[in-house]
């Protein structure tokens, strides 16, 4: 178990810069995860950390300790990779005793431990397999089993559940958990998707286009998006942005979209912000925050209705200003066509500069 | 004349109105290459076993088809059970065999692993590494022949290290002629070994290798686990066309020495030749050949057994 702390990280390849300035903290025994699109720094970000690439710029640490230069082989490091990378021209049991052979355990206790861990794993019946007609969840499990039984200081998981459907995602991100819970180390988990990083991480590390964007617990994240980029991927459908001006409505300041409305805030930071362009700013709402109502602030055309079983997205407003609520099953749907009326919940509109995209007024707790 | 909608029509009923169609016009479709295939293949075996059957040579004067007339039942099969210069010529091919095959393997190996990763001047070394393939054998043995000449260079480049003037006769001492034929074999075939080897260690995924490294384990370690493993069905296709190819070693080996001096260099296709083109006797000839021809089955059927079974997964 290890604490790692990653300072001012970059790297480029060639005049590319796939990472830049990453600077985190990951506690000992947390599950971190790296959550972003494809390409934006969270993979290079692992491998340097497992050692397979050496940074640009910055450092790691692990406890404190730069480990630049140190050979993957000796960060204790365990990495279960996208496809597993399972032996498969071996048994289970040669999978699991590969990494204490190679660092000459005696042989009672790599059968020793081989079977504590297979029996941890339920892969007890299958030691004498040979791994490769083996189905995806063993698959996973041996693979975990095999980097963990060398007892690594640090986890990292590169997007295990990705070659897996649906269905058995879901299972499987139960048994991930329950499996760190077990192994109680330091988890840094790669993935893009978001229901993985919501459903396991202890904290999730937002990242595009090689920045590290926010850090945060999983609801702090969701519900307090630093910018617009972590706002709208967040959540399914992501948050509702739209521009509006800020302007004096007598005493009380408003923020007006023009035909679509307009909403009263009391914050002066959004002044501020909307005073760097032009009076603009951009208002946010997750689209479960919205709902209809007869006399609500906002009103938007209904373009579309989304019947997704659970629920019901309804798709409003026009091309600058697309907005998407979601509403009860039971709710009676409006028309395609009809003007809808809207009430933000509260306390949930989010501010962001137009600009930089950054948030305004209420902050998280920060980045790091 | 029918038009293009027509031909579809019919193509598009033909199947259903008679659905057996389909089998035979492939059948006949087929034919004409299945017949050439047979004529290539089995007309040449039969006549061979045919004719090792019987007693004819090509001065008896009449054609091979009335080859029954000298008919001697196994004869020609019992001889070469006896004779002594085709069971010699044969250990003598299982010799180079023996002691080139697994030369080239080993020289293949250990040079795909050094080009398996980038250097500066790999691209060139690796052209100039597979030159001795493209050489035609005849060729090469001639190159051998003048390089092996007493007065020859390798005789000057040993006379510079030894520090004084040798005179090796290695084409023309029984017990050196052999060591020179192997020598042209190991420098002509082993980039091809290096060549097949190199496909197979760059076709070992890197994640599994990457893996082993991140569980502590060491290059040696990691190559003898993983690399060796997974490679071991293009180490045995490898191996299989190379064992079938120098059991053939005829080009290099007749231009250099024509399987002198005496018969100290003389193989199984040496003898063949030799027993075709100066003793003229046909039928023992093909009996040879037939007996041959078995063995390099077996081997061949040993080799694909491996390959094609599930055990060699990669």
């Amino acid at each position: 178990m290890t604490e790692i702390r990653l300072s001012n990280l970059g790297k480029d390849f060639a005049s590319f810069t796939a990472l830049a300035d990453m600077n985190m903290t990951i506690a000992d025994g947390e599950f971190m995860a790296l959550l972003g699109p494809s390409g934006c720094g969270k993979s290079t970000t692992m491998n340097m950390i497992a050692g397979m690439l050496e940074p640009t710029t910055g450092s790691i640490e692990f406890d404190g300790r730069d480990v630049r230069g140190v050979p993957m082989a000796r960060r204790g490091v365990g990495f279960v990779f996208q496809n597993y990378a399972i032996f498969t021209h071996m048994t289970v049991w040669d999978n699991l005793a590969y990494g204490l052979k190679a660092r000459g355990t005696p042989r009672a206790e790599v059968a020793r431990r081989v079977e504590e861990t297979a029996s941890l794993l339920q892969l007890s019946p299958l030691l004498k397999r040979r791994a490769s007609g083996l189905s995806v969840n063993i698959l996973q499990r041996l693979a975990i089993g095999r980097s963990a039984i060398v007892e690594p200081a640090i986890f990292l998981l590169d997007e295990p559940l990705s070659n897996v459907d649906a269905a058995f995602r879901a299972v499987m991100r139960t048994e991930l958990k329950q499996l760190q819970r077990q192994f109680k180390q330091t988890m840094i988990y790669v993935t893009h998707d978001q229901l993985e990083a919501m459903t396991m991480a202890d904290r999730i590390a937002v990242m595009d286009h090689g920045k590290l964007l926010q850090v945060g617990t999983p609801l702090d994240v969701y519900n307090n998006p630093q910018n617009t980029f972590v706002a709208g991927f967040l959540g399914s459908p992501g948050m509702n942005l739209m521009q509006g001006h800020v302007r004096q409505d007598g005493s009380s300041t408003a923020v007006d979209f023009g035909a679509h409305g307009s909403i009263t805030v009391s914050d002066t930071a959004i002044e501020a912000a909307a005073a760097k362009s032009d009076g603009r700013v951009q208002f946010g709402f997750r689209p479960e925050a919205a709902a209809p109502s007869q006399d609500g602030a906002l009103r938007f055309p209904v373009n579309f209705i989304e019947r997704i079983g659970s629920r019901t997205i309804v798709h409003l407003g026009d091309p600058d200003n697309a907005i998407k609520i979601i509403v009860a099953n039971q709710t009676e749907l409006p028309r395609v066509g009809e003007v809808l009326s809207l009430d933000i919940t509260k306390g949930s509109e989010r501010f962001f500069e137009i600009e930089s995209g950054q948030a305004v007024g209420r902050q998280s707790d920060g980045l790091h | 004349m029918n038009t293009i909608a027509d031909i579809t029509d019919t193509v598009q009923k033909t199947p259903a109105d008679r659905p057996n169609d389909e089998g035979h016009l492939g059948l006949w479709l087929s034919l004409p290459a299945q017949l050439l295939v047979l004529f290539i293949a089995v007309f040449p075996i039969l006549m061979q076993i045919y004719i090792s059957l019987t007693d004819w040579s090509p001065l008896d004067g009449i054609g091979w088809w009335r080859a029954w007339e000298l008919w001697n039942s196994f004869a020609n099969y019992t001889d070469l059970a006896q004779d002594n210069r085709f069971w010699s010529a044969l250990l003598r091919t299982l010799l180079v065999m023996v002691v080139c095959v697994p030369v080239e393997f080993l020289l293949g190996l250990g040079l795909a692993v050094l080009f398996v990763d980038e250097f500066p001047g790999r691209r060139f070394l690796y052209s100039v590494l597979l030159i001795p393939m493209m050489v035609v054998p005849a060729v090469a043995g001639y190159m051998f022949f003048m390089l092996f000449q007493s007065g020859g260079p390798i005789n000057d480049i040993l006379a510079f290290f030894v520090g004084q003037p040798v005179k090796i006769a290695w084409l023309s001492d029984p017990d050196l002629a052999l060591i020179a034929v192997m020598v042209a074999d190991i420098w002509q075939w082993t980039p091809l070994m290096f060549l097949i080897l190199l496909a197979g260690l760059v076709g070992v995924p890197e994640d599994q290798q990457r893996a082993a490294t991140l569980l502590g384990a060491s290059w040696w370690r990691r190559f003898i686990t993983i690399v060796l493993p997974r490679m071991k069905t293009i180490m045995i296709i490898a191996l299989a066309i190379r064992v079938i190819e120098n059991f053939k070693i005829f080009d290099t080996l007749f231009i250099m020495t024509g399987g002198g001096p005496g018969v100290a260099t003389e193989t199984i296709s040496v003898y063949i030749y030799k027993v075709t083109q100066q003793e003229l006797i046909w039928g023992y000839v093909a009996a040879i050949a037939l007996a041959i021809l078995i063995t390099l089955s077996i081997v061949s059927a040993y080799a694909i057994r491996h390959v094609s079974s599930p055990e060699a997964d990669t």
